[in-house]
């Protein structure tokens, strides 16, 4: 009655199961040696910052590190015997690498909300710069403008990479002509010139010939230069995963060339170039070495794209960083943070469509 | 079809008159295609006739030699000390960036649990995205006081090597910090590609090596970083070639001095010729003087540009990687 016989359905369930790494069992003598490894040398270095005078640097740096590794080294010897060691080393440098770049990220994170948020309020994102000395207290002024001059200066950036930046990914996988590698190739190096020489590049280009001031337009075809490669590369992607029944399927219905980029292409990828066009802002809305090139600085809200300088977030922040009266600095900190969430909203807004768009 | 050549398809392709928009159409986007290289042309033209006169005065001292006296008649500027600057900094960043970002990726994609390793791509994608002016206003007001204490700590203890002296007693507006911010900067970077290369490691070779009894260190050693090096050479690269063109993280945190401070990476001053730029063009003395920054940014040009270039070359080899 009790033959066992091997039920089909299990079959796929074998096949799907992970392998299973014997070799890695942890035995209860690697755990207690783990968690010593782990716990000697932490209590040891909080007993020594409680009770001596070493330094937090020093202690971390010259005793904590070393006595880790050390602990580690041997909690692997007598699991694992001698070739344990380079692991144990490689496993400590890991985590303190992790935890190295976590903590720089909190700590600016948490210094941007902590020095910031005293300056945000409806007043500081609406009003302007107009009549606002560095010394005048923090219930007056504000960063309206430079928010109205960052997006005008956006917009205009967009109207000019985006077309220019889609083009060049459609002839990269649709168009498909001799050039591709060529055109790769150029985009790429463009993604790497220095935003201060795409901005030094406008100034003797357009300003100091005379064709612009500085202005908006200006500093929007600086980031423009700086913009183009993102939406360039990240379309190309998106492009890719269109799958090519699509496009076969269009040319066999009598559409020509054109129709089928324009009609079936370019709709079926549409959520993944709004990403791409947003990766793209976000790249740019930043940098400010060609905005103080280009684009100059206002105290008033200006809507006019050509013709006079124009404020804009980071502009603002660099002209009061370093200015010796705490609410100057304060400010600085505000439009930091105002920057820092428009940056955090639009990288949210680039991963919330691409993963619908990939349909994970 | 089979029984056309070449030559006849092509005509009859050409002569079909539905094609007409096609052709306006590859054309035009052809012609978009090719702005990138119109702008990087535009570039190196643009910039380059303003560099000629400011060798023709300055001769080739203006890159040999570092001095910037406006005022003078005949002015006289060299950039060496800013060059020099430029990639001490960058020297520094890579000392701290590339152990850090291997290091990471390698807890990302080795040890970390999944979940983790997903949570902490997020977090660098995050890191990557930080606009490098709040970098330079976290590293003014936060990470100063902090870099000087362990400056004086370094001196104090290991003033001995020579990289560790300062003499003025000043330990901000160092190398040392701005190579630190500019590290931040770069980690990112080279962590998301190095991730994304490891990650590549094909799992076959990983088991096999884990089967055959090869510890982590040994199987890191043998597959995974041969496997992945010309990615993570070119990830490093990079970031490199970000190091350089950065302006304004630097301009906080360093003192610019024209003089070539060497290798006392913990003494205040140095150079970049980024940060030269824009920290000139605020108090600009006239038309020269705005030559010999365009000039400055021409040899910046440059420099990020054979850099990027080698960079892409090492990854494109290495397959496609970049986002």
């Amino acid at each position: 009655m009790t033959t066992q016989t091997l039920d089909p359905t299990a079959l796929p369930n074998l096949t799907e199961q992970r392998p299973q790494r014997p070799w890695r069992k942890r035995t209860p003598r690697f755990k207690l040696a783990v968690v010593l490894a782990v716990i000697i040398p932490a209590v040891v270095t909080w007993f020594l910052w409680q009770t001596s005078t070493i330094p937090t640097p020093v202690l971390l740096v010259a005793i904590y590190l070393p006595m880790q590794l050390i602990a580690s080294t041997l909690a692997s010897i007598v699991t694992r015997g001698r070739r344990g060691i380079a692991d144990s080393i490689v496993i400590v440098s890991a985590i303190g690498a992790t935890v190295f770049s976590l903590v720089i990220l909190l700590s600016l994170i948490g210094a941007l909300i902590v020095r910031g948020w005293k300056a945000l309020s409806p007043s500081f994102l609406l009003q302007n710069n107009i009549y606002i000395s560095p010394s005048t207290p923090l219930e007056y002024g504000g960063i309206g403008h430079a928010v109205l001059g960052t997006a005008l200066i956006v917009f205009l950036a967009s109207l000019v990479a985006v077309p220019i930046g889609i083009a060049t990914a459609i002839y990269i996988t649709e168009v498909r002509g001799r050039a591709v590698p060529y055109v790769r190739f150029f985009v790429q190096s463009m993604s790497g010139v220095p935003s201060v020489v795409a901005g030094l590049f406008i100034l003797t280009t357009l300003i100091v010939t005379g064709a612009l001031t500085q202005s908006a337009l200006a500093g929007g075809l600086a980031y423009a230069i700086l913009m183009l490669p993102t939406v360039a590369r990240t379309t190309e992607e998106v492009l890719r995963l269109v799958p090519d029944e699509l496009r076969t399927g269009a040319l066999a219905l009598g559409s020509t060339r054109a129709r089928t980029v324009f009609r079936v292409v370019l709709p079926a990828a549409r959520t993944g170039i709004v990403t791409a066009i947003i990766l793209g802002i976000a790249r740019i809305i930043g940098e400010t070495a060609p905005l103080l090139l280009a684009a100059g600085n206002s105290d008033q809200t200006i809507l006019n794209p050509t013709g006079s300088p124009v404020a804009s977030l980071p502009t603002y922040i660099f002209n009061n960083v370093a200015l010796p009266y705490p609410d100057a600095v304060t400010r600085a900190w505000g439009a930091a943070l105002a920057l820092m969430i428009f940056v955090a909203i639009l990288f949210t807004l680039a991963r919330v469509l691409s993963r619908g768009r990939l349909g994970r | 079809m089979a029984d056309l050549d070449v030559q006849e398809r092509r005509n009859l392709s050409a002569s079909a008159t539905a094609h007409r928009g096609d052709r306006v159409f590859s054309r035009t986007i052809t012609a978009a295609a090719f702005s990138a290289l119109f702008v990087l042309a535009g570039i190196a033209i643009f910039l380059g006739a303003q560099t000629i006169p400011v060798l023709q005065t300055q001769g080739l001292s203006f890159l040999t030699t570092t001095a910037w006296d406006i005022n003078t008649d005949p002015p006289t500027a060299g950039i060496w000390g800013m060059l020099y600057g430029s990639v001490l900094l960058a020297v520094v960043a890579l000392v701290i960036a590339v152990p850090a970002s291997l290091m990471m990726s390698i807890f990302m994609v080795f040890l970390a649990p999944k979940k983790l390793a997903s949570m902490l791509t997020n977090l660098i994608d995050l890191m990557a995205a930080i606009p490098s002016v709040i970098l330079g206003l976290w590293a003014f007001y936060v990470l100063n006081p902090t870099a000087e204490v362990w400056q004086q700590l370094l001196n104090q203890y290991l003033g001995w090597i020579p990289i560790f002296q300062n003499a003025s007693g000043n330990f901000l507006g160092t190398p040392f910090i701005a190579g630190f911010v500019l590290a931040i900067m770069m980690i990112p970077i080279v962590t998301s590609v190095t991730r994304e290369v490891l990650s590549r490691t094909p799992p076959d070779l990983v088991n096999a090596s884990e089967a055959l009894g090869c510890s982590m260190w040994t199987m890191l050693r043998f597959v995974a970083l041969p496997y992945g090096r010309g990615g993570i050479v070119g990830g490093i690269m990079l970031g490199l070639g970000r190091a350089l063109g950065e302006t304004i993280a630097v301009f906080f945190v360093l003192k610019i001095v024209f003089d070539t401070n060497w290798y006392n990476i913990i003494e205040s001053g140095g150079g970049s010729v980024a940060t030269l730029i824009v920290s000139r063009f605020g108090e600009i003395s006239g038309p020269y003087e705005l030559q010999l920054l365009l000039a400055s940014g021409f040899f910046l040009f440059i420099m990020t540009l054979i850099v990027n270039v080698l960079a892409n070359l090492i990854v494109n080899r290495t397959g496609r990687l970049q986002k």
